[in-house]
Protein backbone atom coordinates (compact mmCIF):
# COMPACT_ATOMS: atom_id res chain seq x y z
CA UNK A 1 0.00 0.00 0.00
CA UNK A 2 1.56 3.27 -1.05
CA UNK A 3 -0.25 5.56 1.39
CA UNK A 4 -1.33 4.91 4.97
CA UNK A 5 -5.06 4.85 5.72
CA UNK A 6 -5.90 7.95 7.69
CA UNK A 7 -9.00 8.67 9.75
CA UNK A 8 -9.86 11.43 7.28
CA UNK A 9 -9.76 8.84 4.46
CA UNK A 10 -12.18 6.57 6.30
CA UNK A 11 -14.52 9.48 7.04
CA UNK A 12 -14.52 10.43 3.37
CA UNK A 13 -15.02 6.79 2.43
CA UNK A 14 -18.22 6.73 4.47
CA UNK A 15 -19.52 9.68 2.45
CA UNK A 16 -18.41 8.33 -0.96
CA UNK A 17 -16.31 11.47 -1.20
CA UNK A 18 -12.89 10.14 -2.17
CA UNK A 19 -11.63 9.67 -5.70
CA UNK A 20 -12.69 6.30 -7.13
CA UNK A 21 -9.20 4.81 -6.98
CA UNK A 22 -8.89 5.82 -3.32
CA UNK A 23 -12.29 4.26 -2.59
CA UNK A 24 -11.11 1.04 -4.24
CA UNK A 25 -7.90 1.12 -2.20
CA UNK A 26 -9.90 1.31 1.03
CA UNK A 27 -12.20 -1.50 -0.07
CA UNK A 28 -9.17 -3.68 -0.75
CA UNK A 29 -7.79 -2.80 2.66
CA UNK A 30 -11.10 -3.73 4.31
CA UNK A 31 -10.96 -7.14 2.67
CA UNK A 32 -7.44 -7.67 4.00
CA UNK A 33 -8.05 -6.14 7.43
CA UNK A 34 -11.56 -6.90 8.69
CA UNK A 35 -10.88 -4.83 11.81
CA UNK A 36 -11.34 -1.75 9.62
CA UNK A 37 -15.07 -2.48 9.64
CA UNK A 38 -15.13 -1.94 13.39
CA UNK A 39 -13.16 1.27 12.89
CA UNK A 40 -15.68 2.52 10.35
CA UNK A 41 -18.54 1.60 12.66
CA UNK A 42 -16.87 3.50 15.48
CA UNK A 43 -16.60 6.57 13.25
CA UNK A 44 -20.32 6.34 12.52
CA UNK A 45 -21.06 6.06 16.22
CA UNK A 46 -19.01 9.21 16.84
CA UNK A 47 -21.07 11.02 14.23
CA UNK A 48 -24.24 9.89 15.89
CA UNK A 49 -22.90 11.34 19.13
CA UNK A 50 -22.47 14.72 17.45
CA UNK A 51 -18.72 14.69 16.95
CA UNK A 52 -17.53 16.53 13.86
CA UNK A 53 -14.23 17.66 12.37
CA UNK A 54 -13.03 20.71 10.50
CA UNK A 55 -12.01 18.61 7.50
CA UNK A 56 -15.36 16.86 7.20
CA UNK A 57 -17.19 20.20 7.44
CA UNK A 58 -14.86 21.73 4.84
CA UNK A 59 -15.46 18.82 2.48
CA UNK A 60 -19.19 18.56 3.04
CA UNK A 61 -19.76 22.27 2.45
CA UNK A 62 -17.34 22.15 -0.47
CA UNK A 63 -15.70 25.30 0.80
CA UNK A 64 -12.78 25.31 -1.62
CA UNK A 65 -14.39 23.68 -4.64
CA UNK A 66 -14.09 25.70 -7.84
CA UNK A 67 -17.39 26.73 -9.38
CA UNK A 68 -18.72 24.85 -12.39
CA UNK A 69 -17.94 27.91 -14.48
CA UNK A 70 -14.34 27.82 -13.29
CA UNK A 71 -14.15 24.11 -14.14
CA UNK A 72 -15.42 24.94 -17.62
CA UNK A 73 -12.74 27.60 -17.98
CA UNK A 74 -10.17 25.12 -16.66
CA UNK A 75 -11.13 22.74 -19.47
CA UNK A 76 -10.70 25.54 -21.99
CA UNK A 77 -7.38 26.59 -20.47
CA UNK A 78 -8.81 30.02 -19.76
CA UNK A 79 -7.90 30.39 -16.07
CA UNK A 80 -4.85 32.24 -14.81
CA UNK A 81 -1.84 30.15 -13.82
CA UNK A 82 -2.43 30.30 -10.07
CA UNK A 83 -6.04 29.18 -10.25
CA UNK A 84 -5.23 26.58 -12.90
CA UNK A 85 -2.64 25.06 -10.58
CA UNK A 86 -5.05 25.07 -7.67
CA UNK A 87 -7.92 23.49 -9.62
CA UNK A 88 -5.60 20.76 -10.90
CA UNK A 89 -4.44 20.11 -7.35
CA UNK A 90 -8.00 20.00 -6.02
CA UNK A 91 -8.98 17.49 -8.69
CA UNK A 92 -5.90 15.28 -8.68
CA UNK A 93 -4.30 15.48 -5.24
CA UNK A 94 -7.31 16.13 -3.03
CA UNK A 95 -9.31 13.96 -5.43
CA UNK A 96 -12.60 15.81 -4.98
CA UNK A 97 -15.19 13.40 -6.41
CA UNK A 98 -17.82 16.11 -6.87
CA UNK A 99 -15.53 18.32 -8.92
CA UNK A 100 -14.23 15.31 -10.85
CA UNK A 101 -17.84 14.43 -11.69
CA UNK A 102 -18.57 17.98 -12.80
CA UNK A 103 -15.47 18.04 -14.98
CA UNK A 104 -16.32 14.65 -16.52
CA UNK A 105 -19.85 15.91 -17.23
CA UNK A 106 -18.52 19.04 -18.90
CA UNK A 107 -16.22 16.93 -21.05
CA UNK A 108 -19.04 14.53 -21.93
CA UNK A 109 -21.30 17.35 -22.96
CA UNK A 110 -18.77 18.33 -25.57
CA UNK A 111 -18.79 14.91 -27.19
CA UNK A 112 -22.01 13.13 -26.29
CA UNK A 113 -24.78 12.82 -28.83
CA UNK A 114 -27.68 14.99 -27.78
CA UNK A 115 -30.07 12.18 -28.57
CA UNK A 116 -28.51 9.84 -26.01
CA UNK A 117 -28.74 12.45 -23.27
CA UNK A 118 -32.35 13.24 -24.20
CA UNK A 119 -33.32 9.56 -24.01
CA UNK A 120 -31.79 9.28 -20.58
CA UNK A 121 -33.43 12.45 -19.31
CA UNK A 122 -36.83 11.35 -20.63
CA UNK A 123 -36.46 8.10 -18.73
CA UNK A 124 -35.59 9.88 -15.47
CA UNK A 125 -38.50 12.25 -15.95
CA UNK A 126 -41.04 9.54 -16.73
CA UNK A 127 -40.00 7.43 -13.77
CA UNK A 128 -40.31 10.28 -11.29
CA UNK A 129 -42.78 12.89 -12.56
CA UNK A 130 -45.70 10.95 -11.07
CA UNK A 131 -44.39 11.98 -7.66
CA UNK A 132 -44.72 15.70 -8.43
CA UNK A 133 -47.40 17.41 -6.41
CA UNK A 134 -50.51 18.17 -8.42
CA UNK A 135 -51.07 21.85 -9.03
CA UNK A 136 -53.98 23.28 -7.06
CA UNK B 1 -20.82 27.21 -2.04
CA UNK B 2 -23.99 28.86 -0.76
CA UNK B 3 -27.44 27.99 -2.11
CA UNK B 4 -28.27 30.01 -5.21
CA UNK B 5 -31.45 31.96 -5.77
CA UNK B 6 -31.84 30.22 -9.14
CA UNK B 7 -31.82 26.82 -7.47
CA UNK B 8 -34.30 27.93 -4.82
CA UNK B 9 -36.64 29.24 -7.50
CA UNK B 10 -36.37 25.97 -9.39
CA UNK B 11 -37.14 23.99 -6.24
CA UNK B 12 -40.14 26.23 -5.49
CA UNK B 13 -41.54 25.57 -8.97
CA UNK B 14 -41.03 21.83 -8.53
CA UNK B 15 -42.73 21.93 -5.15
CA UNK B 16 -45.69 23.54 -6.90
CA UNK B 17 -45.81 20.58 -9.25
CA UNK B 18 -44.41 22.23 -12.38
CA UNK B 19 -43.30 19.45 -14.73
CA UNK B 20 -41.11 21.77 -16.84
CA UNK B 21 -39.13 22.73 -13.77
CA UNK B 22 -38.56 19.08 -12.93
CA UNK B 23 -37.45 18.42 -16.50
CA UNK B 24 -35.06 21.38 -16.23
CA UNK B 25 -33.58 20.11 -12.99
CA UNK B 26 -32.98 16.67 -14.49
CA UNK B 27 -31.34 18.18 -17.58
CA UNK B 28 -29.05 20.31 -15.42
CA UNK B 29 -27.88 17.72 -12.98
CA UNK B 30 -28.16 14.23 -14.46
CA UNK B 31 -24.84 14.37 -16.30
CA UNK B 32 -22.75 15.20 -13.25
CA UNK B 33 -24.64 12.68 -11.10
CA UNK B 34 -24.11 9.97 -13.70
CA UNK B 35 -20.41 10.79 -13.87
CA UNK B 36 -20.24 10.64 -10.06
CA UNK B 37 -21.88 7.20 -9.96
CA UNK B 38 -20.06 5.78 -12.97
CA UNK B 39 -16.72 6.51 -11.39
CA UNK B 40 -17.64 3.68 -9.01
CA UNK B 41 -20.02 1.62 -11.12
CA UNK B 42 -18.79 1.49 -14.70
CA UNK B 43 -21.83 -0.49 -15.87
CA UNK B 44 -23.91 2.18 -17.54
CA UNK B 45 -27.35 0.67 -17.01
CA UNK B 46 -26.77 0.08 -13.28
CA UNK B 47 -25.33 3.57 -12.87
CA UNK B 48 -28.35 5.08 -14.61
CA UNK B 49 -30.63 3.15 -12.26
CA UNK B 50 -28.81 4.65 -9.28
CA UNK B 51 -29.20 8.17 -10.70
CA UNK B 52 -32.87 7.48 -11.31
CA UNK B 53 -33.24 6.45 -7.65
CA UNK B 54 -31.47 9.65 -6.62
CA UNK B 55 -33.97 11.81 -8.52
CA UNK B 56 -36.87 9.90 -7.00
CA UNK B 57 -35.21 10.35 -3.61
CA UNK B 58 -34.98 14.10 -4.17
CA UNK B 59 -38.67 14.37 -4.96
CA UNK B 60 -39.58 12.27 -1.95
CA UNK B 61 -37.50 14.47 0.34
CA UNK B 62 -38.60 17.84 -1.05
CA UNK B 63 -41.05 18.59 1.78
CA UNK B 64 -38.03 18.65 4.13
CA UNK B 65 -35.63 20.41 1.74
CA UNK B 66 -33.50 23.03 3.49
CA UNK B 67 -33.26 26.00 1.13
CA UNK B 68 -30.00 27.14 2.70
CA UNK B 69 -28.34 24.00 1.41
CA UNK B 70 -26.91 24.14 -2.12
CA UNK B 71 -28.97 21.96 -4.44
CA UNK B 72 -26.01 20.32 -6.12
CA UNK B 73 -24.52 19.24 -2.80
CA UNK B 74 -27.86 17.89 -1.68
CA UNK B 75 -28.25 15.90 -4.88
CA UNK B 76 -24.73 14.50 -4.57
CA UNK B 77 -25.46 13.39 -1.00
CA UNK B 78 -28.63 11.57 -2.11
CA UNK B 79 -26.74 9.99 -5.01
CA UNK B 80 -23.97 8.92 -2.61
CA UNK B 81 -26.55 7.32 -0.37
CA UNK B 82 -28.14 5.40 -3.27
CA UNK B 83 -24.72 4.45 -4.58
CA UNK B 84 -23.75 3.11 -1.16
CA UNK B 85 -26.91 0.96 -1.14
CA UNK B 86 -26.03 -0.43 -4.57
CA UNK B 87 -22.43 -1.16 -3.61
CA UNK B 88 -23.62 -2.98 -0.50
CA UNK B 89 -25.97 -5.07 -2.61
CA UNK B 90 -23.00 -5.87 -4.86
CA UNK B 91 -20.94 -6.87 -1.81
CA UNK B 92 -18.36 -4.14 -2.41
CA UNK B 93 -19.14 -2.12 0.69
CA UNK B 94 -19.27 -3.76 4.11
CA UNK B 95 -22.37 -3.65 6.26
CA UNK B 96 -21.40 -1.97 9.50
CA UNK B 97 -22.34 -3.51 12.85
CA UNK B 98 -25.68 -1.97 13.79
CA UNK B 99 -24.93 -1.86 17.52
CA UNK B 100 -22.25 0.74 16.97
CA UNK B 101 -23.52 2.48 13.91
CA UNK B 102 -26.90 4.08 13.65
CA UNK B 103 -26.05 5.31 10.18
CA UNK B 104 -23.48 4.55 7.53
CA UNK B 105 -22.34 8.08 7.27
CA UNK B 106 -24.68 9.22 4.55
CA UNK B 107 -24.91 12.96 4.53
CA UNK B 108 -23.56 13.73 7.97
CA UNK B 109 -20.24 15.10 9.01
CA UNK B 110 -17.47 13.07 10.57
CA UNK B 111 -15.37 12.90 13.67
CA UNK B 112 -11.87 14.04 14.36
CA UNK B 113 -9.06 11.67 15.10
CA UNK B 114 -8.96 9.69 18.32
CA UNK B 115 -12.10 11.06 19.87
CA UNK B 116 -14.32 8.61 21.71
CA UNK B 117 -18.02 8.86 20.94
CA UNK B 118 -18.86 9.15 24.59
CA UNK B 119 -16.54 12.11 25.14
CA UNK B 120 -18.74 14.60 23.32
CA UNK B 121 -22.45 14.11 23.10
CA UNK B 122 -24.27 17.21 22.03
CA UNK B 123 -27.66 18.13 20.72
CA UNK B 124 -28.29 18.49 17.00
CA UNK B 125 -29.01 22.17 17.53
CA UNK B 126 -25.70 22.74 19.29
CA UNK B 127 -23.86 20.92 16.54
CA UNK B 128 -25.53 23.04 13.87
CA UNK B 129 -24.49 26.21 15.69
CA UNK B 130 -20.90 25.00 15.88
CA UNK B 131 -20.92 24.03 12.24
CA UNK B 132 -22.35 27.34 11.10
CA UNK B 133 -19.68 29.24 13.03
CA UNK B 134 -16.86 27.10 11.67
CA UNK B 135 -18.13 27.21 8.08
CA UNK B 136 -18.13 31.02 8.20
CA UNK B 137 -14.62 31.09 9.64
CA UNK B 138 -13.21 28.53 7.21
CA UNK B 139 -14.87 30.23 4.24
CA UNK B 140 -13.35 33.53 5.34
CA UNK B 141 -9.86 32.06 5.55
CA UNK B 142 -10.19 30.28 2.20
CA UNK B 143 -11.41 33.46 0.56
CA UNK B 144 -8.47 35.34 2.09
CA UNK B 145 -6.07 32.83 0.49
CA UNK B 146 -7.79 33.14 -2.88
CA UNK B 147 -7.89 36.93 -2.83
CA UNK B 148 -4.18 37.09 -2.10
CA UNK B 149 -3.35 34.25 -4.51
CA UNK B 150 -1.93 32.21 -1.63
CA UNK B 151 -2.53 29.00 -3.53
CA UNK B 152 0.17 26.94 -1.84
CA UNK B 153 -1.09 27.88 1.58
CA UNK B 154 -4.62 26.86 0.57
CA UNK B 155 -3.34 23.58 -0.86
CA UNK B 156 -1.41 22.97 2.32
CA UNK B 157 -4.41 23.54 4.58
CA UNK B 158 -6.60 21.35 2.41
CA UNK B 159 -4.06 18.52 2.68
CA UNK B 160 -3.78 18.93 6.45
CA UNK B 161 -7.43 19.40 7.34
CA UNK B 162 -9.40 17.67 4.59
CA UNK B 163 -7.06 14.77 3.79
CA UNK B 164 -5.51 14.51 7.24
CA UNK B 165 -1.92 14.55 5.99
CA UNK B 166 0.93 15.26 8.36
CA UNK B 167 3.04 18.41 8.10
CA UNK B 168 5.89 16.31 6.73
CA UNK B 169 3.76 14.71 4.01
CA UNK B 170 2.28 18.06 2.99
CA UNK B 171 5.76 19.63 2.83
CA UNK B 172 6.97 16.83 0.59
CA UNK B 173 3.94 17.09 -1.72
CA UNK B 174 4.20 20.86 -2.03
CA UNK B 175 8.00 20.87 -2.12
CA UNK B 176 8.30 23.38 0.70
CA UNK B 177 9.94 23.17 4.10
CA UNK B 178 8.15 21.75 7.11
CA UNK B 179 8.66 25.13 8.74
CA UNK B 180 6.66 26.78 5.94
CA UNK B 181 3.87 24.28 6.51
CA UNK B 182 3.92 24.93 10.25
CA UNK B 183 3.79 28.69 9.67
CA UNK B 184 0.82 28.42 7.29
CA UNK B 185 -0.96 26.14 9.69
CA UNK B 186 -0.40 28.51 12.58
CA UNK B 187 -1.68 31.53 10.63
CA UNK B 188 -4.68 29.71 9.28
CA UNK B 189 -5.77 28.12 12.54
CA UNK B 190 -5.11 31.20 14.69
CA UNK B 191 -8.06 33.01 13.17
CA UNK B 192 -10.21 29.92 13.39
CA UNK B 193 -9.37 29.57 17.05
CA UNK B 194 -10.39 33.17 17.65
CA UNK B 195 -13.69 32.49 15.94
CA UNK B 196 -14.27 29.35 18.01
CA UNK B 197 -13.51 31.29 21.19
CA UNK B 198 -15.80 34.15 20.18
CA UNK B 199 -18.62 31.69 19.72
CA UNK B 200 -17.94 30.28 23.20
CA UNK B 201 -17.30 26.88 21.68
CA UNK B 202 -15.23 24.62 23.94
CA UNK B 203 -11.79 23.63 22.66
CA UNK B 204 -12.74 19.95 22.72
CA UNK B 205 -15.20 20.45 19.85
CA UNK B 206 -12.44 20.96 17.26
CA UNK B 207 -9.21 19.66 18.81
CA UNK B 208 -7.51 19.88 15.39
CA UNK B 209 -7.17 23.61 16.04
CA UNK B 210 -4.99 23.02 19.06
CA UNK B 211 -2.78 20.20 17.79
CA UNK B 212 0.90 20.93 17.17
CA UNK B 213 0.53 24.71 17.07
Amino acid sequence: MSQPLRTADLEAYLDEALAAEEMARIEQAIRRQPQLVAQLAALCAQRDAGVHSLGAIWRRHRLSCPTREQLGSFLLGALDDGLTGYVGFHLDVIGCRYCQANLADLKNRQVEQLEAAETRRRRYFQSSAGLLRRKC
Amino acid sequence: MPASETDNLLIRRIQEGEADAWRELIARFEGRLLAFVRSRIPDRATAEDVVQEAFIGLLASLPNYDRRRPLEGYLFSIAAHKLTDQLRRDGRRPRLPSILAGTDGSGSEGPGPARAASSIVRSGERRRLEETAVVAALAGEIEHCRRHAQWQKLQCMELLLVRGWSNKEAARQLQVSEQAVANWKFEFTARLRTCVRNQDLPAEVFPELYENV
